[in-house]
């Protein structure tokens, strides 16, 4: 009888005992913005000055993309112009998308989120500017990023007359762009790696000749798509 | 463990049931105050999701826990604890190390049909259970429960209901059941599929001491959920073929050995199992 009652208390104990878990981190990837301080007016490289009330970027998935893979992320790189902010996030890459108030946020790092990839070699990040979706992280006091990527509004004022003309410049396709690190990240036991992505938006309205875009055209298309280009060759990664 | 039971349990187990086929627990023959208990410590590898991608991969060990009590010549109570040991590794080579207790399971089963009152050479029974929501749901780094194939038990108070033949001739013998599970919905808001197991092993036993088994077990599993949202790596069915060895080195206690080969898997999502290996002891008091 003392045998069954010591197996009767053996699966109850057993039963009552607590679970124990113990995690041990594996390789990580935090990933931030980091932009400088939006100064009161931007001086271009031809000698205008934009004063910015405005200035809001739509930054959606974040991937890292691995070294023999770079052909293949190239050509994604392409067909992915009518892509939307949110994407599912995945060991490689990061879908919330998240809309960045340069005036508030410039001269400020903001931590994105962590990927958490298998091992192997990466040699880049493709980060894409897409239209925000409802659950975009800052979406809430900024809605018309709802079907735009890129939002800016201001003045700009000619460096002679100092003559102040309004504009709006208001993107709505996605700007895919493809970061390579200086030197490719190299995983091949769990470690934590930050990388920054530097976004310099002192440099937005560069090779734009405002003096040959007719009044109140600030916002045309030719002003867009070398806005565009500015902003991705305005982005670099590093890593630490 | 050493203490010897009423004097009405015969000296071994087998000589008591007038059969000398060697049965583990939940197969044997019922006789009135036939007490058992068993340490079973099973083996296996999972993997779950896409490799370079998503895959987790699991190792865990359960020991097994179980007393088995026969009331009367027809029925037989059991109660199985489990206490699980798995070690999951992420494919960003991120490791948990899991030690919890898995779902206690109680276990009545009733001889509905016997040829014969001593020694019968058919046996035809009902099984009805219920496993008890005694496991931790385990999570990850952020809180999120794991896939429902990572948990040490489903954390639900879950039915078990079916039947079961067994045929004894010696040196032959021949076990058959067919057994589902059908979970509720878990203390983490886990819903873990129907779960229904058939298996059939036959048994040669050329020595009272030694016998051979080799059969097969086909499990087919329900969708699970987490959250209100499937799980897309469960559901499907597998079949492995087993073969094993159980032997009587001393009149009270008997060892079986099982490897539980997979041969036929239709899982879905990704989910691979493999190859699982079963050992453990009886004791006959």
């Amino acid at each position: 009888m003392r045998s069954r009652v010591a197996i009767g208390a053996l699966l109850v104990s057993l039963g009552l005992s607590a679970g124990c878990t113990r995690t041990t981190d594996g390789i990580e990837v935090d990933i931030a913005y980091q932009t400088p301080p939006t100064p009161q007016a931007l001086r271009t490289d031809m000698g205008y000055r934009v004063w910015l009330d405005r200035a809001l970027i739509v930054l959606g998935p974040v991937e890292l993309i691995r070294c023999d893979n770079f052909a293949r992320a190239l050509w994604r790189l392409f067909t992915v112009s009518r892509a939307k902010a949110h994407t599912p996030t995945t060991p490689t890459s990061l879908g919330i998308p998240l809309v960045l108030d340069l005036l508030e946020s410039g001269g400020i790092g903001f931590v994105v989120g962590t990927i958490r990839p298998p091992p192997g070699r990466y040699c880049g990040l493709r980060v894409i500017g897409a239209p925000a979706d409802a659950d975009a992280v800052g979406i809430k006091n900024n809605d018309e990023m709802l079907d735009r990527s890129v939002l800016l509004t201001g003045d700009i004022e000619d460096g002679e007359s100092l003559v102040r003309t309004p504009f709006e410049v208001s993107i709505q396709d996605s700007l895919p762009n493809e970061l390579v690190f200086t030197e490719p990240l190299v995983f091949d036991s769990p470690r934590l790696v930050n990388v920054s992505i530097q976004i310099d938006h002192m440099r937005w309205f560069d090779g734009i000749d405002f003096a040959q875009v007719a009044p109140g055209d600030a916002g045309s298309a030719a002003v867009q798509r070398r806005v565009a280009e500015n902003i991705r060759d305005s982005m670099a990664a590093e890593s630490q | 463990m050493v203490a010897l039971g009423p004097s009405e349990a015969s000296a071994c187990g087998t000589c008591g049931v007038g059969d000398p086929t060697l049965t583990i627990v939940g197969f044997e023959q019922p006789k009135a105050h036939r007490f058992r208990s068993s340490a079973t410590v099973r083996h296996r590898n999972d993997r779950i999701g896409d490799p370079q991608v998503d895959q987790l991969q699991l190792s865990e060990q359960r020991l097994e826990i179980a007393g088995a009590y026969s009331p009367t010549d027809r029925v037989t109570i059991s109660a199985m604890m489990p206490v699980v040991h798995r070690f999951v590794t992420a494919v960003n080579l991120a490791e948990t190390d899991i030690w919890a207790p898995g779902d206690l399971e109680l276990r009545f089963r009733g001889v509905i049909f016997r040829d014969r009152e001593f020694a019968p050479r058919h046996l035809v029974s009902l099984i009805a259970g219920l496993e008890f929501p005694t496991s931790t749901i385990e999570t990850d780094g952020n809180g999120v429960p794991l896939p429902l194939e990572f948990q040490s038990g489903t954390g639900s108070w879950d039915p078990i209901a079916g039947v079961s033949y067994a045929f004894f001739s010696d040196p032959w013998s021949l076990y058959v059941s067919s057994v589902t599970t059908f979970p509720t919905t878990g203390t983490a808001d886990t819903q873990a599929g129907i779960s229904s197991r058939q298996t059939v092993i036959s048994q040669f036993q050329p020595w009272t001491f030694l016998g051979f088994q080799v059969g097969a077990e086909f499990r087919w599993d329900g969708p699970g959920f987490i959250q209100g949202e499937r799980d897309p790596n469960t559901g499907g069915h597998i079949t492995y073929g087993t073969f094993g060895l159980v032997a009587m080195p001393h009149e009270k206690l008997l060892m079986h050995f099982t490897a539980a080969v997979p041969l036929i898997q239709r899982l879905d999502g990704a989910h691979r199992e493999s190859l699982a290996i079963i050992g453990g002891l009886i004791y006959e008091i």
